[in-house]
């Protein structure tokens, strides 16, 4: 009996050493303890609570005895919070944490002050610009294919012949939209299917719906030819949608002469999606964000992994990942997740788990 | 001419320079922008001025007894999440009782803000930047990071926004716009002629005289701030109507144009004087500026902010000299009718010498 027990750990030490020679590729080893803060930008919003979902999931398949705790600053106190909360876990026993962060810069200092504690610092969704204090970011798309992905569907909807849109964005500095909008302008001018996609101007609801509402209507009472509004935003996307509703301008009984795209969540503009005033848009998903990111997180903090350049792992039912150069920005390393996901009133109802209507 | 005088005090003029104002903002617009003077305008104007109004109204009420509720924006998303999220739950809720779910739980939180500062006399300014992170985080708890969205709204809701009343012509008086209307008659006719009315002028100009002369005051500004919060609940319902998709940050930051409504319109930040009226053309004259910015897409998103300061600080001034010279105007012809004997103290003190 001993002798095959011996025989099996051989084996199976054998077949482990075999797989990593032959892809390199790391697997984490479940049930080790890792104590791990997941962090989001701010509670209350579901994106980051579908990417919590995705973190328990990744913890439950990684057995590890540690509860994943996820806190997070409230709205209006998101910068000083996020800083608040990442100085604390040194104190507080945390392992590793996972941001997404918020803050720019200035969360650099605290971050570097957990790594030189010991923790494991990786951020996601959002970077810190300047990878101080992180070792690694996952991130969601490749900035420059989200360019690409909202040229794309300007031009499936407004069609060969083309017309005016205009984008409705977040924030006027905020990183992330203003990369994508670039990449976008870019591929409009870069590419000749694109010449009759008029962009006329960009202006900013900050995420609030409020603004965002009224941002669209003063884009129609503006430009009389408008046909589309891009909004890169999942607040933006269905204010403009309700505004546009609101005036006659798309849904029910109109002929969709004004109509919105973007990054959205299925499950806030299914209405608009069943009524037209929003044909097609895109986004990634949260959920599995969240799952690759603990992924990483564990095997950095388990110490299967070291964060450097050309690194290879397997993040469960994901797949491999490799960590590479950050291309979008000067320093740091990152794990690149895509693909989008483009949602219309075909595959709608299958991401939001609803029957389709007959 | 004494008749008139008699009648009307340079105070009341207040509200006819501030539309003044907002006629000569209108023209001016209507220089830079095309097809600025049309109905569409006052649709827009209108509709987006009507939540702010409504809110605008309870703000009044407390502001004029000398205090101030900061919580308001906070209540307003509070009231709009929560009675979009019951629709969630049971989408058969009848009209009136989903209104009065929304006043009712703003007036609670009126309330509770009402004990503090009335009842254990902590300053209105601490109690409600408080509550308004309280509200807030009471939201957040409660939203547990859910989105009301349009589609789990029943039809009529989603309806509303667009009705429209009556035209007369060219202008459509929407439903929203009805409502603040409404609203700022009943308690522009209450303020005038109940006592509750006049009791907040009296508290407002002078509490310890109130308080001598036998007015309860505690409760009086207990009551102005259940008000301020029912009406601020109101302003919930109408920015579910209006918006749809609530999430948890709905109406952040929405007390500042509330408070500068007020100011704008008049209504003394000290307590004691302004009218519903003022608040509403304050409202009004903000509105026509932000959405003028909008259309002027040729001025940048940045300065958008700065030139609405600029031009909101312009109107008060303007507002302020052009009172100044109808009191002065006043005083003269006070003096040429009252007699000869010009110069007399009394007279020089009128005249704001």
């Amino acid at each position: 009996m001993k002798k095959v027990l011996v025989l099996l750990i051989l084996a199976s030490l054998l077949a482990m050493t075999s797989v990593a020679i032959a892809r390199d590729v790391v697997v984490a080893e479940p049930g080790q303890e890792v104590r791990m803060l997941l962090l989001p930008k701010f509670l209350g919003i579901l994106v980051f609570d579908e990417a919590n979902q995705g973190a328990l999931e990744a913890a439950a398949e990684l057995e590890n005895p540690a509860p994943l705790i996820f806190d997070g600053p409230t709205p209006e106190n998101s910068v000083a919070g996020q800083i608040e909360i990442v100085t604390n876990a040194v104190t507080q026993g945390i392992q590793a944490l996972m941001i997404s962060n918020n803050a720019g810069d200035q969360i650099a200092p605290a971050a570097q002050a957990a790594l030189d504690a010991g923790l494991t610092v990786v951020t996601w969704d959002s970077p810190i610009p300047s990878a101080v204090g992180e070792q690694v970011f996952v991130a969601q798309v490749d900035f420059n294919e989200t360019g690409k992905v909202l040229a794309d569907m300007a031009l499936s909807i407004l069609g060969e012949e083309g017309g005016q849109f205009a984008i409705l964005s977040a924030s006027p500095d905020a990183a992330n939209q203003n990369a994508w909008i670039a990449a976008m302008q870019e591929v409009l001018a870069s590419d000749p299917a694109y010449a009759n996609l008029e962009l006329l101007t960009i202006v900013y609801g900050n995420d609030q719906s409020e603004e965002s509402y009224n941002q669209a209507l003063g884009l129609v009472d503006a430009y009389p030819e408008l046909d589309l509004i891009v909004a890169p935003t999942s607040v933006g996307g269905p204010a403009a949608a309700k505004a546009l509703q609101d005036e006659g301008l798309c849904g029910e009984g109109t002929d969709n002469s004004v109509v919105v795209t973007g990054l959205m969540l299925p499950s806030e503009v299914l209405a608009y999606v069943e009524n037209g005033c929003i044909p097609e848009f895109a986004l990634w998903s949260f959920v599995d964000l969240g799952y690759l990111t603990y992924y990483v997180t564990y095997l950095l903090a388990t110490g299967a992994i070291e964060a450097e350049p050309g690194v290879m792992f397997e993040a469960g039912r994901m797949g491999t990942y490799e960590i590479t150069e950050d291309p979008t920005r000067e320093n740091g390393l990152r794990v690149l997740m895509g693909p989008f996901s483009i949602y219309n009133i075909e595959n709608i109802y299958a991401a939001v788990g609803m029957e389709a209507p007959e | 001419m004494t008749a008139i005088r008699r009648l009307v005090r340079p105070e009341q003029l207040r509200e006819i320079s501030l539309l003044i104002l907002i006629v000569l903002a209108c023209l001016f617009f209507s220089t830079q922008i095309n097809g600025f003077l049309s109905g569409r305008t006052f649709a827009r104007v209108s509709t987006s001025v009507a939540i702010i109004t409504v809110v605008a109204v309870g703000q009044t009420l407390v502001v004029l007894t000398r205090n101030i509720d900061l919580s308001v924006g906070s209540i307003v998303g509070f009231c709009a999440y929560f009675v979009g999220m019951q629709f969630t739950f049971d989408r058969t809720i009848p009209p009136a009782a989903a209104v009065a779910m929304a006043i009712g739980v703003g007036a609670l939180m009126g309330g509770f803000n009402g004990l503090l500062v009335a009842y254990a006399r902590v300053p209105a300014i601490i109690v409600t930047l408080g509550t308004l992170a309280i509200y807030r985080g009471l939201l957040v708890e409660y939203g547990n990071a859910r989105t009301v969205t349009t589609a789990n709204l029943p039809s009529w809701l989603v309806g509303l926004q667009p009705t429209n009343l009556f035209s007369i012509g060219d202008i459509d008086i929407r439903l929203m716009a009805f409502i603040a209307i409404v609203v700022v008659l009943v308690f522009q006719l209450g303020l005038g002629y109940l006592q509750f009315g006049r009791r907040l002028y009296a508290i407002g100009s002078n509490p310890d005289a109130a308080r001598i002369a036998g007015i309860p005051a505690r409760r009086t500004v207990f009551l102005a701030y259940v008000m301020c919060g029912a009406l601020a609940g109101l302003g919930g319902f109408m920015f579910l109507v209006r918006f749809g998709d609530i999430t948890i940050v709905a109406a952040q930051g929405l007390e500042l144009q509330v408070v500068a409504a007020v100011v704008v319109g008049g209504v003394n930040i000290f307590g004691g004087s302004g009218t519903m009226f003022g608040a509403m053309l304050g409202a009004v004259m903000i509105g026509t500026l932000e959405y003028s910015l909008t259309r002027m897409t040729w001025i940048s998103q940045f300065w958008k902010d700065a030139l609405l300061g600029g031009f909101i600080l312009a109107a008060v001034a303007a507002d302020a000299i052009i009172l100044t010279r109808i009191r002065k105007f006043w005083a003269r012809t006070e003096l040429t009718l009252a007699a000869p004997v010009s110069e007399t103290p009394e007279v020089r003190r009128a005249a704001g010498d």
